[in-house]
Order: C-alpha cells, then sequence, then structure tokens
C-alpha cells in the first residue's frame, strides 16, 4: 500500500514541481508584491505598503479606462460570439453536401496564430484597405485614416476581428454537445407534432445549457485577458487599452512598476472571479419554460 | 611523458585563467550590419588576446525588459548598448558604472555626452547619434508653383507648400503625419516645440513649463498640417507612401536613406534641415550608447572595448556599413563618406541643431504623457492649451 502510494507520488512529482514553480508561487508572489513597491529596475529593496497600490488603482485614469474598454470588450463579443456559433453549429449539423468543408472552414480561424491574424485585419482596416472599401460600396463612410486610427472606430473593430476568429471554435464545442442529444427526443416531439422552432427551444436548448455554460464562462475569461490582438493592431492606443495590456505596459515595460501591475492583476482575477460565478448561479436556475 | 602532461595542462589552465570575458549585449541584428559588428569584435579580440567577448543580440521589440530583468537579477552584460531615453532610468537605479573620470581624454572629440549625463556623471559612451530632418519630394513640388527646387525655409513656407501639393490631387498629401503610435508621435511634435522656443521644464529644472505660448503656438501649428493635409499612418507607413510618390514632405531619419539605397527607390528626393522662424530649426536628438554594468568585475576591459568599438575608424566602417549619418566620433565626420554626400551633410547639420529631451529618470514616464496630449488634440480635437495644462498636471503629480 506504501509502494503504491509513492509510486502515485513519484509519477505526480513532474507535474506537481511545474505545478508549484510556474503557476503557484507567481499566483503567490504576485499577491504579497501587491502590497509592496516592489520595481523590477530598483535596487532598493521592495517595501510593504499595503493597500496603496489599489487606492491608487482607484483613482489611476488609465486604469479605469482600461476596465471600460475591457467591459466592452467582453460585453460586446461574449454574447454575440455565442449565438453565433451555436446558430452556426445547428446550421452545420443538418445534412447537406460539402458540410465538412464548412465546418474546417468556420474552425480554421480559430487554429491560426492570434498575431498572423491580427496583421492581416490591420492591413484589412487601414486606409484604402478592403474593408474600407466595402464600407464605400455598401454607402457608409469609412474613417478617413483607417479603422484602427480612430476611436471612435478601433475597439469594435478589434472586438469584429475577435468574434470572427473564435465563433469556430465554440461552434464545434456546440457541435459536440448537440451530436449527444438522444435523437429519439426529437422523434417524440416529431410525433407529438412540434415543429422545428419548438424542438430548438424545448429540446435543443435546454440539453445544451452545460454546453452554453462552459463556453460562457471560458469566453468570458479569455476575454477579459484580451491583449495580444490589442498590443498588435493599436498597442492600446485610440482607447483600446485593455486590463491586461494595462497591466503588461505598467508591469514589464515602461515602468517596471511590479507591485502595481500586481495588485490590478489581482483585480482583474476578482472580477473574473465574480462573473465565473454569478454565470454559474444563473445559469443553474431553471428557465421558466424549460 | 607525464611530465610533458603536466606542464601543457598547468600552461593551459594558466592560459585560460589570464583570459577575461566580456559579455556585450547589442541591439544591430541587421544583416546589413551585423557582420560588420562581428568583424570589429574580431579585430578587437585580435589586438587583445586577452580579452574574449560574448556578443548576445537584442531586439527593440523585448530589448530593453531583457535588460532590466538582467540587471535585477544579477546577470546583466559587461557592457550593454543603451538607448539614449534610458540611460537616465538605469544609472539613476545605480545598474551603470560612472565613467565621468575616464572619459576627460575623450570628451573633446565625441558629440553626445549631454544624453548620458544624469547628476553629473556620465553613464554611457556614445557611439551612434541620430536625428530627423525634413524629407521633401522633388516632383511633387515641380507639379506647384513652387518648382522643383524650393526648400522651405520658414513655417509657412512648409505649410503654404505642403497644402499647395495636397491640391494636386485626391491621392496626393502634402505632409506625412504620424499615427498614436509610442515612442514616435511626439517626436515628430517636439521639434516644432524647441523651435517655437517651448521648454518642458524650467531652466533649473525644477518647473514644468508644458504649457506656455510657444508650446500652444506649435501644437496649433502641427495640428493643421495634420488636419489640413497629413497622410496619416504609422512612421512605416508614411515612409512607404512618401516612397511611392504620394506624399510631400514627412519627418525621418538616416534610415530612409538607406531604404532608399537598398531597395533601389527611383525617388526624386531632397533632404533639409527643419524650418523655422529663424532658419534652421531645430530637431530630435537620440543616440546609441555602450554602458558598463557597475557589477561587472571586468570595467577596465569593458571601457577597452567600448573605446574600440567608438574609434572613429570602426565609426566609419559602421556606419557605411548600415549607412548612418551620425557617429559620435567628430573625426569621423570628417571622413570623406560623409563630406562627399549632401544627405548625410544635412543630418551632420541637423545633429549641431539638435536637442534631446531632459535626462531625467521619470522620462519615460514624461514621454508618455506629452504623447497623450499631442494625441488628444490630433484624434480628439482637444484645444491645445488644455491638452497641454493637463499633460502638465500629470506631470507634476508624478514628481511630487
Amino acid at each position: 500500500m506504501r509502494s503504491n502510494r509513492l509510486t502515485t507520488l513519484v509519477l505526480l512529482l513532474p507535474w506537481i514541481i511545474t505545478f508549484v514553480v510556474f503557476w503557484l508561487f507567481p499566483l503567490l508572489f504576485s499577491l504579497i508584491t501587491g502590497f509592496t513597491d516592489y520595481s523590477l529596475i530598483s535596487r532598493n529593496p521592495a517595501e510593504w505598503i499595503g493597500l496603496e497600490n489599489y487606492k491608487e488603482l482607484l483613482t489611476d485614469q488609465d486604469f479605469i479606462i482600461s476596465i471600460k474598454n475591457t467591459f466592452i470588450f467582453v460585453f460586446g463579443t461574449v454574447p454575440i460570439t455565442t449565438v453565433i456559433a451555436l446558430i452556426m453549429a445547428v446550421l452545420v449539423n443538418q445534412r447537406f453536401k460539402g458540410r465538412g468543408i464548412f465546418r474546417a472552414g468556420y474552425f480554421l480561424p480559430s487554429i491560426t496564430s492570434m498575431v498572423v491574424i491580427s496583421l492581416i485585419f490591420t492591413n484589412l482596416y487601414s486606409r484604402g484597405g478592403y474593408i474600407a472599401g466595402l464600407a464605400s460600396m455598401l454607402g457608409f463612410t469609412p474613417p478617413e485614416h483607417g479603422f484602427l486610427y480612430d476611436s471612435s472606430t478601433a475597439l469594435f473593430s478589434i472586438m469584429a476581428m475577435d468574434i470572427w476568429m473564435s465563433v469556430g471554435y465554440y461552434m464545434l464545442i456546440f457541435l459536440s454537445g448537440l451530436k449527444s442529444i438522444p435523437s429519439e427526443l426529437y422523434e417524440a416531439a416529431r410525433i407529438q407534432g412540434a415543429g422545428n422552432i419548438r424542438q430548438f427551444f424545448l429540446i435543443t436548448l435546454p440539453l445544451l445549457k452545460p454546453v452554453a455554460l462552459f463556453i460562457l464562462v471560458i469566453n468570458t475569461i479569455k476575454s477579459f485577458q484580451v491583449f495580444v490582438e490589442i498590443f498588435v493592431m493599436t498597442q492600446g492606443k485610440f482607447e483600446t487599452a485593455s486590463m491586461v495590456y494595462f497591466i503588461y505596459e505598467t508591469g514589464v515595460t515602461t515602468a517596471f512598476r511590479f507591485g502595481y501591475a500586481s495588485a490590478a492583476a489581482y483585480i482583474l482575477f476578482a472580477i473574473i472571479g465574480i462573473f465565473s460565478l454569478t454565470q454559474f448561479i444563473l445559469m443553474r436556475r431553471r428557465h421558466p419554460l424549460w | 611523458m607525464k611530465y610533458i602532461l603536466t606542464i601543457l595542462f598547468v600552461l593551459m589552465a594558466i592560459t585560460s585563467w589570464a583570459e577575461t570575458t566580456i559579455e556585450l549585449w547589442q541591439f544591430w541584428t541587421d544583416p546589413a550590419i551585423k557582420p560588420t559588428i562581428q568583424n570589429i569584435i574580431d579585430d578587437f579580440e585580435k589586438a587583445n588576446p586577452d580579452i574574449k567577448v560574448n556578443l548576445t543580440d537584442l531586439t527593440w521589440a523585448n530589448g530593453h525588459e531583457k535588460i532590466v530583468l538582467a540587471f535585477s537579477s544579477g546577470t546583466g552584460p559587461d557592457v550593454v548598448e543603451l538607448g539614449s531615453d534610458w540611460i537616465a532610468q538605469f544609472g539613476a537605479n545605480g545598474h551603470l558604472a560612472d565613467i565621468s573620470k575616464y572619459i576627460s581624454e575623450d570628451s573633446a572629440s565625441f558629440q553626445g555626452w549631454g544624453m548620458a549625463n544624469y547628476k553629473n556623471k556620465i553613464y554611457g559612451f556614445p557611439w551612434i547619434l541620430g536625428t530627423r530632418v525634413i524629407f521633401g519630394n522633388k516632383d511633387l513640388l515641380k507639379q506647384t508653383q513652387f518648382g522643383e527646387d524650393y526648400i522651405p525655409i520658414s513655417f509657412d513656407d512648409l505649410k503654404n507648400s505642403s497644402y499647395k501639393i495636397q491640391k494636386i490631387s485626391d491621392n496626393i498629401y502634402g505632409w506625412g503625419s504620424n499615427t498614436a503610435e509610442k515612442h514616435r508621435l511626439y517626436k515628430k511634435y517636439l521639434p516644432f516645440f524647441w523651435t517655437y522656443g517651448a521648454q518642458i521644464f524650467s531652466d533649473d529644472g525644477k518647473y514644468c513649463v508644458l504649457p506656455s505660448l510657444p508650446a500652444v503656438e506649435a501644437m496649433t501649428y502641427y495640428k493643421f498640417l495634420h488636419d489640413s493635409c497629413g497622410y496619416v499612418a504609422n512612421q512605416r507607413g508614411i515612409e512607404d507612401a512618401f516612397l511611392d510618390g504620394k506624399i510631400g514632405y514627412i519627418i525621418s531619419g538616416d534610415w530612409l536613406l538607406k531604404r532608399i539605397e537598398l531597395e533601389n527607390r527611383d525617388i526624386n528626393f531632397f533632404t533639409t534641415l527643419f524650418p523655422g522662424r529663424k532658419f534652421p530649426g531645430k530637431s530630435f536628438m537620440g543616440g546609441e550608447f555602450l554602458s558598463i554594468n557597475d557589477a561587472s568585475d571586468n570595467k577596465d576591459e569593458a571601457l577597452k572595448l567600448i573605446r574600440f568599438i567608438t574609434s572613429p575608424e570602426n565609426q566609419i566602417k559602421f556606419c557605411k556599413a548600415n549607412r548612418s549619418a551620425n557617429p559620435s566620433s567628430i573625426n569621423a565626420q570628417e571622413d570623406e563618406y560623409f563630406k562627399s554626400n549632401v544627405h548625410l551633410q544635412t543630418f551632420i547639420k541637423q545633429i549641431n541643431l539638435s536637442k534631446n529631451p531632459p535626462v531625467i529618470p521619470d522620462w519615460v514616464y514624461i514621454e508618455n504623457i506629452i504623447e497623450r496630449a499631442v494625441e488628444d488634440v490630433l484624434f480628439n480635437d482637444a484645444l491645445p492649451g488644455e491638452s497641454l495644462r493637463e499633460a502638465r498636471s500629470k506631470i507634476d503629480k508624478l514628481r511630487k
């Protein structure tokens, strides 16, 4: 028995070491540094300053703007991505010729590098780019210097790209959820005279609830952590700086205020935690229709 | 046999013991220049067989972070190339060696010491300097009343000729105007700011005097160029459009000369000094410095290496390979290579009329604040005076 435990421990050891060194230690270290004035560039030892970093963050206009931008991003992308992914999953779940090509095509952007996609879209969104051309054709006036060089369009342009990129991935998860719904339920519904729409709302949607919850939670977490596309496309300019971009700029570039950035990271951690928990609670409630 | 092997072993041990290894971190990774850097290092090692140099390349994308992490973890190199904006930040935090007492013999022969001087201590040896000048498209000027030989001398000249170029057609622009691009936009505003006579700090450095009348005038002028005839893009985009013959005037550095030459671009252009109320105006100056890690055990060897790299002959070698216009060595500037090229001469003249930002550790934050003020005026239609006043209050808060 003791030998078995020892073997288990030895086999788990590589994971435990990785977890402690690369996850647990940084997590606790940044929690502590959030209460200090630790700066990467300073030779002076870090001093304990209590809640000063948190107080300063609450009055830091750049941080407040980054929270606003992040919330716009999350509320603008998560619901739209989820709804489009669900519709697409239902559509590609039908039997028609070339269905595999559609599934693969929709999924393709989500396995492409975010940097590559961001660079392509930077070009598409530029002055005289294809999207400006398309907007003109449809009768809209595109921003004079390009979509990413205008505060009123930059963040929304990045959000649109993000939806386009991630919708295929969530479609695939919904698709796997659809496959797990027993076909007998639909047959029974059809016998009782339920049409496609009633079947969707009374069978598909309720049974997809766990999948939808999973998608909402991971998409929300991912969206709160938006960084790469902003770093590549606008460098946080034109009111696009997200919370993670703020943390990156404060902690690892320009200022190197590691303590301050750690405090900001823990605020983000708390926001994500609250949102995930709220989603779990809301989705567990029974819908009156279900 | 055993005896001979023992002697050989002892000799090898002594030889390796005697050799000093210097770690050098630098940013020149472009294939056009890297072999030259390596040749200079090889020559140094030949001339100093007791010193070995380990060369490490950095990139502009993450080099700054890498240097900070190395210094903070005590693994910094002996010699590091630093941009002029970073010297005060590293020097004030005790990472760089003060080389003031070693450079008395060099001081008169090199330009750029001011950018390495923080609180009367010198934290870096000037290597390659840089400034920006005005590039103009002669073919576009030819299509206006001004003609292809026109050179804008005053601010009005620049404004009027830009405006006329803009009128040539819908796809032609008078002025290349930078978008909100980090570390770039404020460098385009400051030449106008300084030429108008504005200052960031009072003469004693105690007070921020950013929102002065000349500063507002400079911002209003820059905004006019931006709004009335500006092609707005990032620096690369502006340069692309200029080389494609779409823009009348842009502000750029010697790297554009290199691009024109290496890409064989067919463009009829001129370079000129900054215009101003009194010609010539002031431009922005920066540079690359070689600094010694304060924690280095090999400071003498490090200084020897720096002197070798920055010697006039090696600077000329470097500038020829990289098409750089501004060696820090005054003797190097006298070389025929620079004298025979009219564009390089523009840069050499302009650098003597250029200013560098204040050498203070907080500059990295202040730069950001000024850049934000320019962005607000150009892209959010904020009033120049209000925007500069807001910037001053942020700077005051920072320096408290």
